[in-house]
């Protein structure tokens, strides 16, 4: 075995990756189309505050990371004991099973839009449950390693997506810019909060990832590119529907449709739509993996094998169940439960650096 | 398993020469005395050896074979016997002799089967050991060469090469590999792929956690990228470590035609196999699930063709897949002239036949048959292929689209999450390793080659210099 390796588990470049083609992905579902409900043709604007309030809480994590080596549970340990750490751990882990059930909703009625032409069952969706609780039995290394792959699986496809679809936008329904009143703006920032929460995502990664220098200037650009490719989709999406906007559920995968060429090869824009489903599959097992990694650390337990399992058969139970219900699922979350989304996924990574200044304090240094 | 004309021109005839002198007396007193003095626990029976029994020196110095060795241990000896060397033992010695004139069968070195090359060298390993160590020696006349011989399987005592340059393979991995083959505990290890099933880290895996090579020149250079080959005696199949995925779509013939000519080639590989994985899966899946995936006009020929098929799209693409693998495995399996007749008679007349018959459709023949062409541009991945093709199809033929979808993440993600020796099988993409994609599916110029892959984490990395220190690109020349 070639030792290593002190590498670790997700390296800056990796980071870069996670923020700039697995993170977008989550706002192509749905959130445009609420986006549209909300802002109409000013769904730039919301997206850009989401985006902003998300930038502060990735830079948080990049401060927390350059200021020290430890993981988020020891950095808790520390500064507020063992079972403080032990509780903040059990709350992580029952948000990031919170924040899953949307993408996994999302994701059940987007399979069932894109790739059948047939009425499927609730069962047809059941594999992908085996696929996230194999996920969740592996560790960060791979979690960097698939953002590496992303690159790949994200880049080409959303290209070719905005390419084949660029010839039935009109651009010009985008503006004028501030024709709606400010507040549907901030009214849209709160329904799609759910879908720009990835700034918690990366809590836990702390500690595998260690600071190397001009790691935030990368970030910052991967960020900006996040940025961008999220912008860039919207732009393209309201172009394309204007005020059908609001009604379009799961545009991303119709989007292309209309290009002329089409008709001659048959739908080749879906086969891009399914390699962005890669990306997706794997932005939608994420928050499960971190609540199988932050559950196992709480518990101490080794082997995660046995709680994954159980959880995704629990949340197949909750799809089984909640499957007819899903835009009252998604009406508690957007109307009633997104101060949540911006209280673990805004507000507790700025939070998190005042630890440090604590150790500091009791350590009586500097 | 002796030559024995080597034997008795070399060694029973100066050792009759012995006797002849001995009579005569010609064998000095002081000479007696050095020799019985030579032995342990064998003075007594030395010294007092008299008239008509020989001393050890004497027969070293007569002796004319070139490869002889002293062995006092039985085991050793009885070792040495079975492995086809020949024995002198001489009344009142008691060392024995071992003489190196082991003469098995084995035959001439050739171009592998499974590896031609158009371009560049022919030679292919055989199976003898020796012969496999001479023809990489040939390649690396560097004392850097070392080739560990260790042994392993209880009855057949087969000898294992480790075989790395110094100085610039990583010795972790060196030492973890030599540890992994002394723990084999086998009877018999008749071929190399013994030796990859029982040091695999993955037992269970589809995917191959070895390289293999059958030639020479692939095998030096990948030990000069700083990995660890395995030679193993009686397999003409070379094992190399670290594995990574990639390999299986590089050819040796890639480095002996324009980089340009070697990325299209790569190219080639990668789509084709891609192909080959889903195709029969994407048919199925589009004809079930998903028919607005192919054209209309394409569409409408099939359903027109497929009208009064006594199968549904999955089972006719099994069935087809199911005669195609028959047809290979007893097209391998039969005599040669036998073997091209069955590859007729299965591809045109059953295919025809079956179609006229109306059993099967011909979209999907051409559609397997495509598949099955496909996945032979990468020899290596033939068998994990096979495999994959199989599974995505069972999966497309149930869950359509979205269930291929799930099958080729989660192979992704086991790849990306399964490490081999220390190195992930999708390197140098996931993880990327940017300096390593020059020998990717992109090949770069040697010039720009002049650094080892990154990957194998190599000892010292420079591979090629080519400039003077100073010296700009464009002052060469």
């Amino acid at each position: 075995m070639i030792k290593d390796y002190k590498l670790p588990a997700v390296n800056t470049r990796q980071l870069c990756f996670l923020i700039a083609f697995l993170f977008p992905i989550a706002r192509f579902l749905e959130a445009p189309r609420l986006l549209a409900s909300a802002a109409k043709g000013d769904l730039l604007i919301p997206a850009l505050l989401s985006l902003l309030l998300q930038g502060a809480s990735i830079a948080a994590f990049l401060f927390l990371s350059y200021k020290t080596d430890k993981t988020l549970f020891q950095l808790i340990e520390n500064a507020l004991g063992k079972w403080v750490a032990k509780a903040v751990y059990f709350l992580l882990t029952a948000y990031y099973l919170f924040a899953a059930v949307l993408p996994l909703l999302d994701l059940e009625k987007f399979s069932y839009a894109a790739f059948f032409d047939t009425a499927p069952t609730t069962f047809s969706f059941a594999p992908f449950f085996l696929l996230s609780a194999f996920l969740c039995t592996k560790n960060f290394k791979a979690v960097g390693r698939s953002a590496d792959l992303c690159l790949f699986l994200f880049l080409l496809p959303f290209a070719g997506i905005l390419l084949m679809s660029i010839g039935s936008g009109d651009f010009s329904s985008l503006l004028p810019v501030f024709s709606e009143p400010f507040k549907s703006s901030l009214k849209a920032v709160a329904v799609t909060k759910p879908h720009f929460a990835d700034g918690a995502l990366l809590l836990p990664l702390l500690g595998s990832y260690k600071y190397e220098k001009g790691a935030a200037k990368k970030a910052g650009v991967a960020f900006a590119v996040s940025v961008l490719f999220t912008l860039l989709f919207l732009a393209f999406f309201y172009s394309v529907y204007t005020t059908l906007s609001p009604r379009e559920h799961y545009a991303f995968a119709k989007i292309a449709q209309y290009f002329p060429a089409l008709a001659v090869v048959g739908r080749i824009d879906l086969i891009l739509v399914y390699l962005l489903s890669i990306v997706y599959l794997f932005y939608a097992c994420l928050p499960l993996q971190l609540a199988v990694d932050c559950f196992c650390k709480a518990v101490n337990l080794e082997k995660k094998g046995l709680y994954s399992a159980v959880l995704h058969i629990g949340l197949f139970v909750f799809v089984l169940f909640f499957n007819s219900r899903y835009d009252a699922v998604y009406a508690l979350y957007s109307q009633y439960l997104y101060p949540l989304f911006f209280l673990f996924a805004d507000l507790l990574p700025l939070l998190f650096p005042l630890l440090l200044i604590k150790k500091k304090t009791k350590a009586g240094t500097k | 398993m002796v030559n024995k004309g080597l034997l008795g021109d070399l060694i029973a005839r100066p050792v009759s020469s012995i006797r002849l002198k001995e009579d005569d007396s010609t064998s000095t007193p002081s000479e007696e005395k050095e020799a019985g003095q030579g032995q342990m626990g064998g003075k007594k029976r030395q010294n007092a050896g008299g008239r008509g029994e020989v001393s050890l020196k004497i027969l070293r110095q007569n002796l004319l074979f070139p490869e002889i060795k002293e062995k006092t241990s039985l085991q050793e000896i009885v070792k040495e016997v079975l492995d086809g060397n020949a024995l002198l033992l001489a009344d009142g010695v008691q060392t024995g002799l071992i003489i190196g004139a082991k003469f098995l069968p084995v035959r001439t070195v050739s171009e592998p089967p499974a590896d031609v090359a158009v371009k560049g060298p022919r030679e292919g390993f055989i199976e003898d050991f020796k012969t496999n160590a001479t023809l990489l020696r040939k390649r690396l006349k560097s004392p850097a060469l070392r080739i560990d011989t260790l042994r392993a399987g209880k009855r057949s005592d087969t000898v294992i090469g480790l075989c790395y340059l110094d100085g610039i393979c990583n010795p972790d991995l060196r030492e973890a590999l030599q540890k992994k083959i002394e723990h084999i505990d086998v009877d018999i290890l008749p071929d190399s792929s013994y030796v990859t099933a029982l040091i695999a880290p993955r037992k269970h895996s589809i995917f191959k956690s070895v390289g293999t090579t059958e030639k020479p020149d692939v095998f030096a250079a990948k030990l000069a990228e700083g990995r660890v080959g395995v030679l193993v005696d009686g397999s003409p199949i070379a094992l190399t470590l670290p594995y990574s995925l990639n390999e299986d779509f590089q050819s040796g013939e890639d480095y002996f035609v324009s980089p340009f000519m070697a990325t299209i080639f790569r190219l080639l590989r990668v789509v084709a196999v891609l192909f080959s994985l889903f195709l029969p899966a994407f048919y199925v899946s589009t004809q079930l699930f998903k028919m607005q995936l192919l054209p209309l006009g394409l569409t409408l020929t099939i359903a027109k063709g497929g009208q009064e098929l006594p199968f549904s799209p999955s089972m006719e693409t099994f069935v087809v897949l199911l005669i195609f693998e028959t047809l290979r495995e007893a097209s391998i399996r039969m005599p040669k002239y036998v073997g091209t007749s069955l590859s007729i008679v299965g591809a045109l007349v059953l295919g025809e036949a079956a179609v006229s018959a109306g059993f099967l459709s011909t979209p999907t023949i051409i559609i397997v048959a495509l598949s099955g062409i496909g996945l032979y541009t990468a020899p290596n991945f033939v068998e994990t292929g096979s495999i994959l093709r199989w599974l995505y199809l069972i999966v497309a033929g149930s869950l359509g689209p979205f269930g291929l979808i799930l099958a080729a993440a989660f192979t992704l993600y086991y790849l990306i999450s399964a490490d081999s020796f220390g190195m992930p099988p999708l390197a140098p993409f996931a993880p990327l390793v940017k300096h390593d994609l020059k020998d990717g599916i992109v090949k770069y110029g040697m010039e720009q080659l002049d650094e080892r892959p990154n990957i194998y984490r190599p000892q010292n990395k420079t591979r090629l210099r080519t400039r003077q220190k100073g010296e700009r690109r464009d002052q060469r020349l």
